[in-house]
């Protein structure tokens, strides 16, 4: 993330609540939409939040409100409306240290042109994987997303871009966009390609990227899709070094009255590893030890063990991963086996209303290194979404 | 009784009942069709409905998760679909004419409500759409 002077940042998001609370109010209540007023313009303001207590073994616990998050949305007419969306994560934005980060997650206008072909174009989500589209907290079971989705598809994935949109009929849709590209710069061995995306701050265009993703979702209650990304990503080294990365994902969801069942497989290839090591080494100094090939994968069975009681609906979750950023290593290179991963997440959520779920899990963390163990984790959270 | 008085009251007879029966055909409600539409992030199941023109359609609409809206483009059809656990929310709506009539949820409900479209597609009863 670019570092701007904190109270810059957080004046910044001020005057944004501020807008977005402005705007809601002159729009008025969401519910009250009547036929009449559909040729009105409409502002509306919408949100989630979640915050967690984490528990590593042999460490201390901590408390975090991970995620504070206004939607605004505009209709500036039935076939043309914005959407924003404007993230604070970990409650606090400082400048030079780790901490918590202002994000402009999205913020796009989309032209609704047709069902089979509407135009959007801004900072959008790469529409890669289950959760970086659909990541409200009561969606998804266990408090922290998948590892999968941390760091292999780098969720939140965001970053500025136009595309099209739409559905081609019998349940099939589709997005294509072309987007700035990652930085790989900042790859790494431990977090993949997670650190190298630019989101959307004065981001390198030199190599436009590529993603899209093709969706089925023509029989009840299954969601199938298909995920790509491309891009060459070296911009920042000198001598230029153009090392094409790419993304593919497979996904499915189906949910059968109480139960519902995921899974997800994820891959990354970056071509030429060796001398994209090398050339971060010649500029950082530290050889990254960045593989040529990163994949991860889950399973995920839920049931709604209790449902339809006055006092709220109550689920049951388990759901095995298994990831790797050293899958595949360049000649030369050795794998790092504490990035080779697997985990157990075993937990509960609890429903008091639909949009509010209370989280609870256990994490049980392995890895292939015999020297650095895993350490096992707690986590309980609440989210909500209104 | 005569003869020709009981024929004429027996043509009588089944001439009335005929012409019963020809108004009760001419008034036969329009034909119907209900259809179960479930909404949740960020899909409609189904998507895609199809329908004659002038078939009055019933679409029963339940929410998998949150609020969600179905808006009928152009038709003056807009309801809020209740929360998962909390009903359905019936609407109903007759194609006056053949042709695609798209729905989509108008109601925020997350980072891809964008993507909460649908369509109606009205044919004619020969099975063509406009």
């Amino acid at each position: 993330m670019p570092v701007l002077n904190h109270r810059n940042q957080l004046f910044a998001f001020a005057n944004a609540v501020g807008l977005a609370l402005a705007l809601a109010s002159v729009a008025g209540p969401a519910e009250a939409q009547t036929a009449e007023d559909e040729q009105q313009p409409q502002t509306r303001l919408s949100g989630y939040m979640d915050f967690h207590y984490n528990k590593l073994e042999r460490a201390d616990g901590r408390l975090d409100f991970h995620r504070f998050v206004l939607l605004v949305t505009h209709e500036f007419s039935p076939k043309i409306r914005f959407v924003g969306e404007l993230e604070l994560e970990h409650a606090f934005v400082e400048g030079l240290e780790e901490g918590g980060e202002l994000e402009l997650e999205q913020a796009y206008v989309d032209f609704l042109l047709s069902r089979g072909f509407n135009v959007r174009a801004g900072m959008l989500l790469m529409p890669v994987g289950i959760l970086n589209e659909r990541h409200e907290p009561p969606v998804y079971y266990g408090v922290e997303r998948t590892f999968v989705d941390t760091v292999i598809v780098p969720s939140t994935w965001f970053e500025l871009g136009a595309g099209i949109h739409g559905e081609v009929g019998h349940g099939w849709r589709y997005r294509l966009f072309v987007a700035s590209p990652l930085n790989a710069l900042e790859f790494s061995a431990a977090e993949g390609i997670r650190d190298g995306r630019q989101r959307g701050s004065e981001t390198n265009v030199g190599r436009v990227a590529l993603t899209g993703r093709a969706e089925y979702v023509g029989i009840r209650g299954l969601t199938a899709g298909a995920s790509f990304w491309t891009g060459k990503s070296g911009f920042e080294l000198r001598p230029r070094l153009d090392v094409p990365v790419h993304v593919i994902e497979a996904d499915a969801r189906y949910t059968r009255d109480r139960l519902e069942l995921r899974a997800q497989i994820a891959g990354v290839t970056i071509d030429d590893a060796a001398a994209l090591n090398d050339a971060i080494a010649r500029t950082t100094g530290i050889d990254p030890n960045i593989a040529s090939g990163l994949r991860g994968a889950y399973g995920e069975a839920s049931y709604r063990v209790i449902e339809g009681q006055r006092w709220g609906d109550v689920g049951v979750f388990a759901r095995y991963e298994n990831y790797d950023t050293q899958h595949r290593m360049p000649p030369g290179a050795q794998p790092i086996l504490a990035f080779d991963r697997d985990a157990w997440v075993m937990g509960a959520t609890y429903w008091p209303d639909p949009d509010i779920a209370v989280k609870i899990d256990y994490v049980i963390a392995r890895n292939q290194s015999t020297v650095v163990r895993a350490p096992n984790g707690l986590n309980v959270g609440l989210g909500w979404w209104f | 009784m005569s003869r020709p008085y009981t024929c004429t009251m027996a043509l009588a007879a089944a001439a009335a009942l005929a012409a019963v029966s020809l108004r009760a055909q001419s008034q036969a409600p329009p034909p119907e069709q209900t259809v179960e539409v479930t909404a949740e992030r960020f899909a409609f199941q189904p998507s895609e409905i199809t329908v004659a023109v002038g078939t009055t359609l019933t679409v029963v609409l339940k929410s998998d998760d949150t609020t969600h809206g179905f808006r009928i483009k152009g038709e003056g059809v807009n309801v809020q679909i209740p929360k998962r656990g909390r009903g359905t929310t019936t609407v109903t709506f007759t194609p006056a004419r053949a042709g695609k009539y798209t729905f989509e949820c108008s109601r925020i409900c997350g980072a891809g409500h964008g993507f909460m479209r649908g369509t109606i597609v009205a044919v004619e009863p020969s099975g063509e759409a406009k």
